[in-house]
């Protein structure tokens, strides 16, 4: 199904799965996944195991993308959320366990402790750091539609986490921005200059602070 | 006037959303050393959540024509689906044989040491895509993600990904999958399962089912 969108994808899977139909959501979640290979990828490259700290050997990249990607093809077993920005989430979360397990591999190799089996893996390393804003976002949710009907609430569900986070953002100028750079029909940089009557490089500063807002905001740090 | 590292990310944002693929290794070379940390940040904070270009359909093929991904791909399809794959990146990235994740997995199910050898093969058997995941107790599932450092669900989700597609075959072909598979996984895993080879609790582990 080319050209779907992940939301599209990710509804058809879901859907497919709740009618038992486990042939078709195979197919959704395979275009899915296609369609975030490059998220995968470059995510591998810009992965720090600390603010600021050392990234992956170079020549680890293709063995820990591999890695990741397997993941997060595997969570199609049993994905069960709909909103896209819980699988963004959770495939950024399947990249950054497999980046900080080849450094566990690295860490071995410098500690002379290859092939034992001494340390142990901790299961909360599943908690991703999108956790509390998605719980946040779930919360605003139910106490927005506690009296909602079904199908008001189904239609909302729909919006999308990242457009939830944007709202957020008390700057009016960094917000304009970045509803046009995430939107469904994102716009370049100078369309948004000129679609908000701004200097492009206004547009360049704002995406990039803007941008951090929304990365706090996401991360639960506000 | 916005810095060297503004103009970058817009960009790479730009570039990314009219799906032309950008490398940000490319993008990150370009940028002076001293701002080179934050524009990594905020190429990283853009991409976990950006916007999934419109690919065309020429750009899809040529994703699914990479390497890793049509790797990862082809392994859904196989008898004991994503798992094996998986299983050997895992063991890998750990940098342990086959034969040290037996020893710890027999450690870990309380068995002998005694077991580790044939615990060892059932395992390459595994990797190797040769033993049907469905003939693989839980008890292993949760030993081997001890071992390796991820969650039972994780492993059982990667088995079962890629059986659904053979039950998927024997649906499209007419056939009865339900009855008929397990009873020809049963009847492979018997023909390759040594004659003189007396039948333990690692057999039972291996070949009895969840």
């Amino acid at each position: 199904m080319p050209g779907r969108s992940d939301q599209s994808l990710l509804h058809a899977y879901a859907s497919a799965r709740g009618r038992g139909d486990e042939a078709a959501a195979v197919v959704a979640w395979e275009q899915l996944v296609v369609n975030n290979w490059d998220r995968v990828k470059q995510s591998v490259k810009l992965f720090r195991f600390s603010p600021g700290g050392p990234c992956l050997p170079e020549d680890e990249h293709g063995s820990a993308a591999s890695a990741a990607y397997l993941r997060v093809i595997a969570m199609g077993a049993n994905f069960h959320k709909r909103e896209i920005g819980a699988f963004y989430a959770a495939l950024h979360q399947c990249v950054q366990n497999s980046c900080k397990d080849y450094g566990r591999k690295e860490l071995r190799h410098t500690k002379r402790t290859a092939g034992s089996l001494d340390a142990t893996y901790e299961p909360d390393g599943e908690t991703g750091p999108y956790d509390r804003a998605l719980a946040d976002y779930d919360a605003d949710l139910r106490e927005r539609f506690r009296d909602a009907v079904r199908a008001e609430r189904d239609a909302l569900e729909a919006e999308q986490l990242v457009r939830w986070g944007i709202a957020q953002i008390p700057n009016d100028n960094y917000r304009a921005v970045l509803e046009l750079t995430y939107g469904d029909a994102p716009l370049k940089g100078d369309e948004i200059a000129a679609q908000l009557g701004i200097k492009a490089e206004n547009v360049y500063q704002r995406r990039l602070r803007g941008g951090k807002e929304l990365e706090k905001i996401l991360r639960g740090l506000r | 006037m916005a810095s060297v590292s503004e103009h970058i990310l817009s960009e790479f944002i730009d570039a990314w959303n009219a799906g032309r693929r950008p490398d940000v290794d490319d993008y990150l070379a370009r940028a002076p050393e001293a701002e080179r940390e934050e524009l990594a940040d905020a190429l990283a904070s853009f991409i976990v959540f950006a916007p999934t270009p419109d690919y065309s359909e020429q750009t899809l093929a040529e994703i699914r024509a990479e390497p890793i991904v049509a790797e990862a791909l082809a392994a859904t399809g196989e008898r004991s689906g994503l798992l094996p794959a998986l299983m050997r990146r895992l063991r890998e990235r750990l940098g342990l044989s086959t034969e040290q994740v037996a020893g710890a997995l027999v450690a870990d199910l309380g068995l002998g040491e005694d077991r580790t050898a044939k615990t060892t093969s059932y395992l390459d058997r595994w990797e190797r895509g040769d033993l049907a995941s469905a003939r693989v107790s839980l008890r292993v599932f949760g030993g081997l993600a001890r071992v390796l450092g991820v969650s039972r669900d994780e492993l059982v989700g990667a088995a079962d990904l890629g059986e659904s597609r053979v039950a998927t075959v024997f649906r499209s072909t007419g056939r009865d999958a339900p009855e008929s598979a397990p009873l020809l996984e049963m009847l492979a895993d018997a023909l390759e399962t040594p004659a003189d080879a007396a039948h333990d609790e690692v057999d039972e582990l291996f070949l009895s089912g969840r």
